[in-house]
C-alpha cells in the first residue's frame, strides 16, 4: 500500500470501481427517499389517479400524526419490549458461548445463526400453530396452572396466546436474537480474559464481576445489537400481521395500508419520513458513543 | 464462577435456543402431519406422504424457482458492485471516504419500509412497471450494503504484502491481484453473496411493494393464510433448512486442534 | 498453491454458471408474455380469487384442465387476487397509463367492477361471440353496476352471514347480536371487507343498507369500534377466518357461505347461518381490462363457464350461487349432488331472497370517508 499518495497523480481507478455502486445508491436509495418529501407535501389530484399536485401542504404531517401517534409509540414500545426480552436471553446465551464454549464457538454461533436463514414467513406459520388456542404452549401453561397468575400479569389476554401483543413480541423477539447475540460475543471476544482472572484474584464475585468489567467492556456489542434489533422490530410488518390483533397492528402496516388500500400516498410518505426520522435519531444517538465497527458481518 | 450462576447461565441460554429453534423444530415436525382440511396447523397424525410428494403444491414450487433466480441475480449483482466500492475504499485513501462509507450503511439504518415506500413511488413515478426488473433492482439495493461492508472489513483484514510480493516476483498487478488476492477473497465473496442470497431470498416488506404480479415464495406464503397451507411447505423449509446447516457448517472453521497434531499441509 | 488454484477456478465456475443460469431463470421467472408483444393467439390470461373454481382432482380433470384440452386454449388461471383493493392498487399505475394488462379477464366484486368501469378502465366483454350469456340468471340481469350488462358478466354471488362451530359455541346463533355474546368474547372476527361487516351491522340496527347514508352507519360503526377496542372482535380478516375456524380460535365470525360450505365437508360442526336480520348478497363479476387483446379466447371462455353443464360442475366445488340458469335441475339430477340442490345457500328461494340485502351504491367521497372511519376500526 503506497505509504504517501502522490495528490498530482492519482489514478482515477478508486472512482470508476465506486462509481456503478454510488449510482444505484443515489438512484435507487439517495433520490427516491428525498421524492417522499415533496410528495408528502402533495396532494392527490383525484381519488384514483396517480398524479399529485405539490401544494406544500404542512398539514398533512399534523393529520398522520394526530391519526397514527398512537400505532408510532405503540410500534416502539413494542421493539423496545422484544429487544429487552432479548438482551435478557442474549447476555446469558452470549456469555456462555464466550466463556464456557471453548472449542465449539464457531459451531455455536453457527447454531445462533442458522434460524435467522429460515424464512421469516415460515416462521409465523410456526408461531400460530404454537402459540395457538388449541396449541402446546397454551396447553402447557393451563396445565401448570400458570394461567391465572399469567393472566393477571398481562401476558395472556383471555385465555388466548396468540393475536395479543404478547405473541408480536415472542414472534419479534425470536427474530432478533441472533442481531442481539452475535455483536455481544464479537465484544466479549475482545475482552482479555486476564481482566477476568485478576477481578478474581481481587475477590470479586461473578456478579461483580460481569458489572464491573464484562458489562462496560460489552457496551459496544451491545450498542451494535441495539442498533440491529430496535429498528427493524420498529418496522416490522409480519409479526404484527400474523400474530397479532388490530389493537397490535404497527406502524409499517399503517404504511401498507396507507399505500395499498387506501391509495394515500402523500400521508404514506408524511408517515414514512416521520417513522424514517425517528429511526435516525437512534441511529445518530448510537454513533455518538461508539462507531460502526461491531457491526458482526461474517 | 459460582455454581449458581453458572446455572442461571444455563439456564438463560437454553431458553434463548429453545425461543430461537421451537418454529423451527414445530416447522419440521409439521412437515410429518397429515392435515385435515386445506391448512396444516393442527398435528392430526403422522405420515411420509409429504415427504414423498414434495412438489405436490405446484404454485409453491414455482414461487420457490422465481425466488432462487431472482435473488441468484440480485445478490450478484449486489456483491459485484459492493465489491467494487469495498476494494475502491480500503485500497487507496480517498477525499469524501467517510462520506462514502455513511451513505453505504445509511440504507441499513431505515427500517425496510422506509425502502419499500420509496421505491414503490419511484418505480411508479418513472412509469417502471413492477415485476421481476423492480425486484431484482431492490433487493440489489438493500444488499448491495450489507455486501460492500462485509467485504470492506474482510478487505480492512487483509495482509497487502502478499500482493506486493507477487509483484516483486514480476506479476503485473492485474494478475497478482487475480492471482494472489482473488483467492483469498473467495471466502469473503463466498460469504458476503451467501448473506446477500439469504437477504434476498426471504425478503417480504420490499417484494410485497415492488414485486407487481410476480409471487416470490414469501409472497406466496403470506398468502397461504389465506387459501391453503399445504404440508409441502413445511417439508420444502426443512430441505431449506437442511441445506443452509449444511452450507453453514462448511463455512464454518473448524474447532481449532493442538499443534502437535498438524500433520503436515 | 494448487489447492487456491482450484478453489479460484471452481469459484469461477459457479459464478460462472451462475451467471449464465441467472438471466434464465428470469427470463423463466417472467410473468408470461405481456400482451403487447403477445397478441399471439390461442392464450388466455385469467386472475381471480383463489379456490374459487374446480380444481383438478386425481381421475377428474377440473374445468381449466378440460377447457384447455377441448379448445386448445392456454388458459393461464391465477389465483393471485387476494384482496380485491391490493389488486387494485396493484393494477392501477397500469391501468391509469393506459397501457393494458396481462390478463384479458379478472374477477372482482361489483362495487369494485362498478368503480373500474366508472374510470373507464374497462373494455366491453365480447358478448356477441357468447350464446350461452342467455342463460344469465334474470335477478343478476340491468344490476346498478352495470344496467346495460356489457361490461361484465357475473362468475359467482354468494351470501355474507354469520360463520361458527356449533361444537365451541354450544347453541346454535341467529343473530348479528350472538357475535358480541361476551362468551364469545376475543373469539369472533370480522370482515375486512367493509360492505359485508357493515352492511350485517346496519340490518342488525335496521338501516336500510340499500341507500346506505353515513348517518345510518354511524352505530355500526360505534359498535364494531367498541367490540375491537373491548377485545370481543379478536381480527379483522378476509378469506383467512377459515384457518381460525378451523384450527378452534374463532368461535364465531362473519364468513362467506361458500368458503363454510367447502370447511364443513372436512370439518361438519361449522355452520353458516343467514343473521335474522338479514344477510348481504354480493355477487363477483368477471370483466375485461381496457386494452385486453384476447377477445375471442374470453369469449370461448364466457360461453364455457355459461354453459350449464360446465356451470354445474364449478358450482358443486365451490358451493357458491351460480349465476347460471339450469344449474339447479343438473345437480338434482345427479345422486352425488342432490343435497346442493336443496341447499337454500346455493339456491335461496323468493322467500329466502327477501332477507339477502345487496349492499347500494356509494360515490367517491363518501366511499372515501366510509373507507377511513373503517380503517381507522380495522387498522389503529
Amino acid at each position: 500500500m503506497p505509504a504517501s499518495p502522490k495528490p498530482e497523480r492519482r489514478p482515477p481507478w478508486p472512482w470508476l470501481l465506486l462509481a456503478p455502486g454510488l449510482l444505484w445508491l443515489l438512484l435507487l436509495y439517495l433520490l427516491p427517499l428525498l421524492g417522499l418529501v415533496p410528495l408528502s407535501l402533495s396532494e392527490p389530484l383525484s381519488r384514483f389517479g396517480l398524479e399529485t399536485v405539490f401544494r406544500g401542504r404542512v398539514a398533512t404531517y399534523g393529520e398522520v400524526l394526530g391519526a397514527y401517534g398512537p400505532v408510532l409509540l405503540r410500534s416502539l414500545r413494542t421493539a423496545a419490549l422484544a429487544t429487552a426480552l432479548g438482551l435478557l436471553l442474549a447476555y446469558p446465551l452470549a456469555l456462555w458461548i464466550r466463556f464456557r464454549g471453548r472449542r465449539w464457538q464457531p459451531l455455536l454461533i453457527g447454531l445462533v445463526v442458522l434460524p435467522s436463514l429460515s424464512s421469516y414467513l415460515v416462521r409465523a406459520i410456526a408461531w400460530s400453530s404454537l402459540l395457538g388456542d388449541n396449541g402446546p404452549v397454551l396447553a402447557i401453561i393451563h396445565g401448570l396452572g400458570l394461567g391465572g397468575m399469567l393472566e393477571g400479569l398481562g401476558v395472556l389476554r383471555g385465555g388466548r396466546l396468540l393475536n395479543t401483543s404478547t405473541a408480536v413480541i415472542l414472534g419479534l423477539t425470536n427474530s432478533l436474537l441472533p442481531f442481539l447475540v452475535l455483536p455481544l460475543v464479537v465484544s466479549l471476544q475482545r475482552i482479555d480474559p486476564r481482566l477476568l482472572e485478576a477481578a478474581a484474584d481481587l475477590h470479586a464475585n461473578p456478579l461483580a464481576c460481569f458489572r464491573r468489567v464484562v458489562w462496560p467492556l460489552s457496551r459496544p456489542g451491545l450498542s451494535a445489537g441495539l442498533l440491529l434489533s430496535l429498528i427493524p422490530a420498529a418496522g416490522d410488518v409480519v409479526n404484527p400481521r400474523f400474530l397479532g390483533g388490530p389493537n397490535e397492528r404497527m406502524i409499517a402496516n399503517t404504511i401498507e395500508n396507507l399505500l395499498l388500500v387506501q391509495l394515500q400516498a402523500p400521508r404514506a410518505a408524511a408517515l414514512t419520513l416521520v417513522l424514517m426520522g425517528l429511526t435516525s435519531m437512534v441511529v445518530l444517538l448510537q454513533l455518538r458513543r461508539g462507531g460502526l465497527e461491531e457491526l458482526p458481518l461474517p | 464462577m459460582t455454581r449458581l450462576a453458572r446455572a442461571l447461565l444455563l439456564l438463560g441460554s437454553l431458553l434463548a435456543m429453545a425461543l430461537l429453534y421451537a418454529p423451527l423444530l414445530v416447522t419440521v415436525l409439521f412437515s410429518f402431519n397429515a392435515p385435515r382440511g386445506r391448512f396444516n396447523l393442527v398435528w392430526q397424525h403422522a405420515t411420509l406422504a409429504n415427504w414423498r410428494h414434495p412438489l405436490q403444491d405446484a404454485a409453491l414450487t414455482q414461487a420457490f424457482l422465481t425466488s432462487v433466480g431472482l435473488a441468484l441475480a440480485a445478490s450478484l449483482l449486489a456483491v459485484l458492485l459492493g465489491g467494487l466500492m469495498a476494494l475502491a475504499l480500503t485500497r487507496w485513501r480517498l477525499r469524501g471516504q467517510r462520506w462514502v462509507a455513511l451513505l453505504l450503511a445509511l440504507p441499513l439504518t431505515n427500517p425496510e419500509i422506509v425502502l419499500a415506500s420509496a421505491l414503490l413511488n419511484l418505480f411508479v413515478g418513472i412509469d417502471l412497471p413492477r415485476g421481476p426488473l423492480t425486484l431484482v433492482l431492490s433487493h440489489s439495493l438493500f444488499c448491495l450494503s450489507y455486501a460492500a461492508l462485509t467485504l470492506k472489513a474482510r478487505l480492512a483484514g487483509f495482509d497487502p504484502t502478499l500482493e506486493m510480493a507477487a509483484q516483486d516476483l514480476g506479476a503485473p498487478p492485474l494478475q497478482a491481484f487475480r492471482r494472489v488476492t482473488l483467492p483469498l477473497l473467495a471466502p469473503g465473496l463466498l460469504a458476503a453473496t451467501l448473506l446477500s442470497f439469504s437477504l434476498c431470498f426471504d425478503d417480504y416488506v420490499i417484494s410485497s411493494f415492488t414485486a407487481g404480479d410476480t409471487i416470490t415464495l414469501p409472497l406466496y406464503l403470506a398468502g397461504a393464510f389465506l387459501r391453503e397451507i399445504s404440508p409441502q411447505i413445511q417439508v420444502l423449509s426443512t430441505l431449506v433448512l437442511l441445506v443452509s446447516a449444511a452450507l453453514l457448517l462448511l463455512a464454518t472453521p473448524r474447532p481449532a486442534r493442538p499443534p502437535h497434531d498438524r500433520a503436515g499441509a | 498453491m494448487t489447492r487456491s488454484r482450484r478453489q479460484l477456478l471452481r469459484q469461477l465456475g459457479l459464478g460462472a454458471g451462475a451467471a449464465a443460469l441467472a438471466p434464465l431463470l428470469l427470463q423463466a421467472c417472467r410473468p408470461g408474455r405481456g400482451p403487447a408483444a403477445g397478441g399471439g393467439g390461442n392464450t388466455l390470461v385469467m386472475s381471480s380469487f383463489p379456490l374459487y373454481i374446480d380444481g383438478d382432482a386425481p381421475g377428474a380433470p377440473g374445468s381449466i384442465s378440460r377447457f384447455r384440452r377441448e379448445t386448445g386454449i392456454d388458459l393461464r388461471y391465477l389465483e393471485d387476487i387476494n384482496d380485491a383493493r391490493q389488486f387494485f392498487a396493484r393494477i392501477r399505475p397500469q391501468l391509469a397509463a393506459g397501457r393494458p394488462l396481462r390478463q384479458d379477464l379478472v374477477v372482482l366484486t361489483s362495487w369494485m367492477a362498478q368503480r373500474l368501469i366508472a374510470l373507464g378502465w374497462v373494455d366491453p366483454l365480447p358478448l356477441e361471440q357468447v350464446p350461452n350469456q342467455r342463460n344469465l340468471s334474470p335477478s343478476l340481469r340491468e344490476m346498478p353496476w352495470d344496467p346495460k350488462g356489457r361490461f361484465t358478466l357475473p362468475w359467482q354471488s354468494g351470501i355474507a352471514g354469520i360463520a361458527y362451530n356449533i361444537k365451541a359455541t354450544g347453541r346454535e346463533l341467529s343473530r348479528v347480536d350472538d357475535l358480541f355474546d361476551p362468551a364469545f368474547r376475543g373469539r369472533v372476527s370480522a370482515l375486512l371487507e367493509m360492505r359485508d361487516t357493515m352492511g350485517l351491522l346496519m340490518l342488525a340496527d335496521g338501516q336500510d343498507v340499500s341507500r346506505p347514508t353515513w348517518q345510518a352507519a354511524q352505530g355500526a360503526f360505534q359498535r364494531l369500534e367498541k367490540a375491537r377496542r373491548d377485545g370481543q372482535i379478536r381480527r379483522f380478516t378476509g378469506n383467512d377466518y377459515q384457518n381460525d375456524l378451523v384450527t378452534g380460535n374463532l368461535v364465531a365470525c362473519i364468513g362467506w357461505s361458500g368458503d363454510v360450505a367447502q370447511l364443513a365437508i372436512d370439518q361438519p360442526d361449522l355452520r353458516f347461518v343467514v343473521p335474522d336480520s338479514g344477510g348481504m348478497l354480493w355477487a363477483d363479476l368477471m370483466l375485461m381490462p381496457r386494452g385486453a387483446s384476447h377477445r375471442r379466447e374470453a369469449a370461448e371462455w364466457l360461453n364455457w363457464v355459461y354453459e350449464p353443464r360446465e356451470a354445474a360442475r364449478i358450482a358443486a366445488a365451490v358451493q357458491y350461487i351460480s349465476p347460471v340458469e339450469g344449474v339447479r335441475a343438473i345437480l338434482a339430477a345427479d345422486p352425488a349432488t342432490a343435497a346442493l340442490a336443496a341447499s337454500p345457500l346455493m339456491f335461496p328461494d323468493a322467500a329466502e331472497r327477501r332477507r339477502l340485502h345487496v349492499f347500494g351504491p356509494l360515490d367517491e367521497q363518501e366511499e372515501a370517508r366510509w373507507e377511513e372511519r373503517f380503517a381507522s376500526i380495522t387498522e389503529a
